[in-house]
This record gives C-alpha cells, sequence and structure tokens, in this order.
C-alpha cells in the first residue's frame, strides 16, 4: 500500500487489529464483541515477549539435552523416526 | 466521466486493482499449523543443533559455556525459523540478514521518531497507540519503521511462526529427554 500508506483511516485500523485478535489465544477464549485497539496491542506484545521467553527457555532445555545426542548417534536416527511417524 | 467500453473496462479496471493489491503476496498463515510444515521445520533444527553441538565441542572451553551453547541454539533456531519462511515477510529476511549486522549499529535506527508537521496523517492515530505500535515494532525483527497496516501483518505471520516454533522444540525436548532417560525406547514394560 505505498501509495496510501498515509492516509489510514480509523476504520482500516480496526478492521486490522480485529484481525489481529483472532490470533491471540485469550481473544479466541473470551470472544467478546469488540476489544478497544490498545488493549489489543497490548495483549500481542505481552504474547509474543511470552513466546520469546519459551523460545528461550526451550533453547536452554534444548542446549542442555543437546549432550545425549552427543553420545548416542542412533538417539539421533530414533528421533528422525519420530518425527517421520 | 470516465470512458468505458462497456464493462470491459471498468473490470478491468478493478482488476488492476485486485492485482496490485494481491501483489503483496500476503503470507497465509495456515502453513504454521501444518503438521508437514513442523516436521520440516523440526528435522532442519535437528541439523542445526548437531552442527552447533560439533563446533562448541572444538570450540575453546571457556566458549562453550550454558549460556552460550543456549544463545546458540536460540539463533538457529530462529534461523531456521526465518528460512521456512521463504524470504516471504520482513521479519525473517530481517533475521536472515541481520543476525551480524544487529550488533553494529545501523545508522538509521537511531532517528526516533517522523518529523512531526509533514505528516499530518499520521496524527489522526491516537498518540498511545502510536507508542504500542512502536513498541510491538520493537519486538518483530525489522519491523520498527513499519507503517501500522504492514506492521500487523507481519505480526500475524511472526506469531504464527513463533507458534510453530514452540511447538516444534517442545517435541524435540521431549524426545531428547524421553531417549535420554528411558533406557530403551522399544521397551515400555518392564526391565530386561
Amino acid at each position: 500500500m505505498s501509495g496510501r500508506g498515509s492516509r489510514i483511516t480509523d476504520e482500516e485500523i480496526n478492521e486490522l487489529v480485529s484481525k489481529l485478535q483472532s490470533l491471540l489465544p485469550e481473544s479466541r477464549r473470551r470472544n467478546t464483541g469488540r476489544v478497544s485497539a490498545s488493549k489489543l496491542l497490548k495483549e500481542t506484545c505481552s504474547y509474543i515477549k511470552s513466546l520469546h521467553r519459551e523460545v528461550d527457555d526451550l533453547s536452554d532445555r534444548l542446549s542442555g539435552l543437546m549432550v545425549t545426542m552427543d553420545s548416542n548417534s542412533p538417539q539421533a536416527e530414533i528421533i528422525r523416526s519420530l518425527l517421520r511417524s | 466521466m470516465t470512458i468505458s467500453n462497456g464493462d470491459g473496462d471498468s473490470a478491468a479496471k478493478d482488476g488492476r486493482r485486485e492485482r496490485k493489491r494481491k501483489r503483496r503476496a500476503e503470507p497465509s498463515l495456515v502453513k504454521w499449523k501444518t503438521e508437514g510444515e513442523q516436521k520440516t521445520y523440526s528435522s532442519k533444527l535437528i541439523e542445526a543443533l548437531r552442527r552447533v553441538r560439533r563446533s562448541s565441542a572444538t570450540g575453546a572451553a571457556s566458549a562453550a559455556t550454558d549460556h552460550s551453547r543456549s544463545r546458540a541454539v536460540r539463533e538457529a533456531a530462529d534461523r531456521a525459523l526465518a528460512a521456512a519462511a521463504r524470504g516471504r515477510t520482513r521479519w525473517s529476511r530481517a533475521i536472515l540478514c541481520g543476525r551480524t549486522l544487529k550488533r553494529r549499529v545501523l545508522p538509521r535506527a537511531g532517528r526516533p521518531k517522523p518529523v512531526g508537521p509533514a505528516r499530518a496523517a499520521e496524527r489522526s492515530k491516537p498518540p498511545a497507540l502510536k507508542t504500542k505500535a512502536r513498541v510491538l515494532g520493537r519486538l518483530v525483527p525489522g519491523c520498527r519503521k513499519l507503517p501500522l497496516p504492514s506492521l500487523l501483518e507481519e505480526v500475524s505471520d511472526y506469531i504464527a511462526a513463533l507458534e510453530m516454533q514452540v511447538r516444534a522444540m517442545s517435541v524435540i525436548a521431549e524426545a531428547l529427554s524421553a531417549v535420554g532417560g528411558a533406557p530403551s525406547p522399544a521397551q515400555t514394560e518392564g526391565p530386561i
């Protein structure tokens, strides 16, 4: 939208934000009519931050578990077959 | 009065407009939910993890601290995720070419705000929204200066991708801990 980039109507913002609402897990549960755009943006920020934290935690976990990949390469094959099934 | 050859012209004009809109190639979010995509990502991630393991084993002992290994894992996971996006989104391109650039200060990154009077239309958005949109833009890689509509599109794709990343990494972590802990995965009932 290179030409229209500077003229964003409130309506368009609301449309986009309601699309965003369907992505957030809490909003899917609540499913009330309209949440304010500002609140949704804030929830989106928190959600992304919590996803980042989860990925960090999983990275910690994986880096510790990676050592087991080290000693037994058959284990890696087992993992592969688990993923394939 | 517009010149029209019956319906053909206006249809063509609409078609042109539709094509113009579609040319932006909105990434579909569905693919991040498919099992196939997750499995592809998981195997790529495992390959990357092996490379990390190999490189940390041969590196200096001081380099192979838990934290640096964990960060290497995180970066490998993010890179694999960005690769899975196939270059169609801004955040993925930013990750793929930004890992080294992030450490150097980019000249444009220091500019705080667009200059006021020229952008009168932007002030139509309430300042509270703008602040939150800016925070959001900082969270998604490569999206700091994006206007709100594009930003929200990137955010949608990014969230879907992150969710897949979390699912895939959880599966791998579970598989690794199960394999590491149990004596043999084939025998679930009783010892030999």
